[in-house]
């Protein structure tokens, strides 16, 4: 009687056309040896960090790093405790070699416990990608005087690229507060007038491109020459920075409500409001609560999680980070500048306070590196 | 009516409005087979009935009348129930959605297996699928370094 080692390879590659992540694909490269030999390595040709200007092949200049926020645990026959996940964002910059870095900020981490291995094998694991995010940075050397493009990695980064990286297009919020586009073959960045608001945030949805402004008004960026811009939700009265985030396939906005901290120029986040998209009435409509889900607020990325898989905690609450005036220093501050917002009770509380849920972002839990589960 | 006969002997009585679901029958119907028992020789007879059952469903659901239509969740959740089953029988049923052609069952298995597939771990997929690991040492060498990282 064959076997599914025995599937043909064109039947494979039906299953394999249906996986949508790069690690589900090493996944089932890595099951037995037909599969192996049927199904190609060169899966994302792009590589984490790749080059938007200049655009003649010097190894200096302007590149979009890109990372995966990941949600790692054991397999269920192995699971023990309570933490068994570990969220990580990860950036391979080159072939075999990653950072690892503070889901929610930009902070990268160091620091690694004694006993762990540098070298480990992820195929241990199961592995979920929550988001990707992409970070402009200036490689080897910062022109001078180019005032418009060094301004840039400041703001959201949202991209999109064929599969086979021959064409790709990059938004992301100018210092202005204008939108920008950026395309495979440009010189440099276009910038597009017609956001009435400075723009809050940016998020590639459904294959389109979001945008949101500092009012809660939403349009969708058909990327052209001139890009055209749609409604796709009015305006909302409330909060001061508008966030937007997938949850379970559903668009989402967050808005939040800053203080000012007394005798200073800081601010602090002191309530978030949740909206869902109505498409036809083109409307945000406030949601009371999110269920078994957790919406995480970073820096530069959004993304969110089910409850249940994330660490065993309720749902219904928001990761957020005011880490930008909290400079993190060192490993001990991996949770400085994270809050967790409970929707249910509007409860606001710094990561620290819950050990059980920090342990899943820093350190490394123990199971990832003592190799008591062995195999490939 | 046209008679299919599975490779274990069983014969199939089923109307020519479900038999040109499959596309390969369809073929040999128009081709030659029309009035005689059309030979499935590559599917047992256990699974000749379940490819039956759900061409008969969804045949029904776009032939019928309004009234008596299915609604698309209804079918959904029919499918649904329809997929509850063990791995061996899944295997048996996409190489025959396969080789008898039949677009819509086949996406079906394909999405169901995928979905079991979806954030596991190598040998978790090999638990699920009793497949062994067949690797050479060079081979899981070579899967090691595929499945890793290095940390700075």
């Amino acid at each position: 009687m064959a076997g599914w080692s025995q599937l043909p390879k064109d039947l494979l590659l039906l299953i394999a056309q249906r996986l949508n992540t790069r690690f589900d694909l090493l996944s089932l490269r890595s099951v037995c040896s037909s599969w192996h030999a049927f199904i190609p390595y060169s899966l994302h040709p792009l590589p984490s960090r790749f080059p938007i200007l200049p655009t003649n092949g010097t190894s200096w200049g302007l590149y979009l790093s890109r990372r995966r926020i990941l949600l790692l645990r054991l397999p269920e026959s192995h699971c023990q405790s309570t933490t068994s996940s570990w969220l990580i964002k990860v950036e391979e910059d080159v072939p075999d070699m990653a950072h690892l870095v503070n889901p929610l900020s930009t902070f990268q981490f160091r620091h690694f416990p004694p006993n762990f291995q540098k070298k480990f094998a992820f195929s241990r694991f199961r592995v979920l990608e929550l988001g990707q995010e992409y970070v402009l940075q200036y490689m080897n050397h910062r022109p001078s005087g180019e005032a418009d493009e060094g301004s840039l990695h400041k703001g959201k980064v949202t991209f999109s690229c064929t599969s086979n990286g021959d064409d790709f297009v990059m938004l992301t919020i100018h210092v202005t507060g204008k939108l920008a586009m950026f395309r495979h073959g440009n010189k440099k960045l276009t910038l597009i007038d017609d956001m009435t608001s400075p723009c809050d945030d940016l998020i590639f949805f459904n294959g389109e491109f979001y945008a949101v402004d500092n009012t809660g008004r939403t349009v969708v960026v058909a990327i052209g020459s001139p890009p055209v811009l749609s409604l796709v939700a009015d305006s909302v009265s409330g909060g001061n920075k508008k966030s937007l985030v997938e949850s379970n396939g559903e668009l989402l906005m967050v808005d939040t409500y800053f203080d000012r901290v007394i005798h200073s120029i800081m601010e602090r986040a002191v309530q978030f409001k949740v909206f869902k998209l109505d498409q036809i009435r083109r409307v945000w409509v406030e949601i009371e609560n999110l269920g078994d889900r957790i919406l995480f607020l970073g820096e530069k990325s959004t993304f969110s999680a089910v409850a249940s898989e994330f660490c065993g905690c309720a749902g219904n609450c928001i990761y957020y980070t005011n880490s930008f005036f909290f400079p993190c220093g060192q490993e001990d501050d991996a949770y400085t500048g994270i809050g967790i917002f409970n929707l249910e009770n509007g409860n606001m509380d710094p990561l620290s306070s819950f050990p059980d849920y920090a342990k899943v972002i820093w350190p490394p839990p123990a199971w990832v590196y003592t190799d008591n589960i062995g195999g490939v | 009516m046209i008679t299919l006969r599975s490779s274990d002997g069983e014969t199939f009585d089923l109307d020519e409005v479900v038999a040109v679901e499959l596309l390969t029958i369809k073929n040999m119907m128009e081709d030659c087979c029309a009035d005689s028992v059309i030979p499935v020789p590559n599917v047992e007879g256990k699974i000749l009935a379940k490819v039956i059952e759900y061409c008969k469903k969804h045949v029904k659901s776009t032939a019928m009348a309004e009234e008596h239509a299915i609604s698309d969740a209804d079918l959904k959740a029919w499918d649904s129930d329809f997929i509850k089953l063990d791995q061996a029988t899944l295997f048996d049923l996409i190489m025959a959605a396969n080789y008898l052609d039949i677009k819509s069952l086949l996406d079906l298995l394909c999405q169901t297996v995928a979905d079991m597939i979806k954030g596991k771990s190598p040998e978790e997929i090999r638990k699920i699928f009793n497949i062994k690991n067949d690797f050479t040492p060079e081979e899981e060498k070579e899967i090691r370094r595929e499945n890793q990282w290095a940390f700075e």
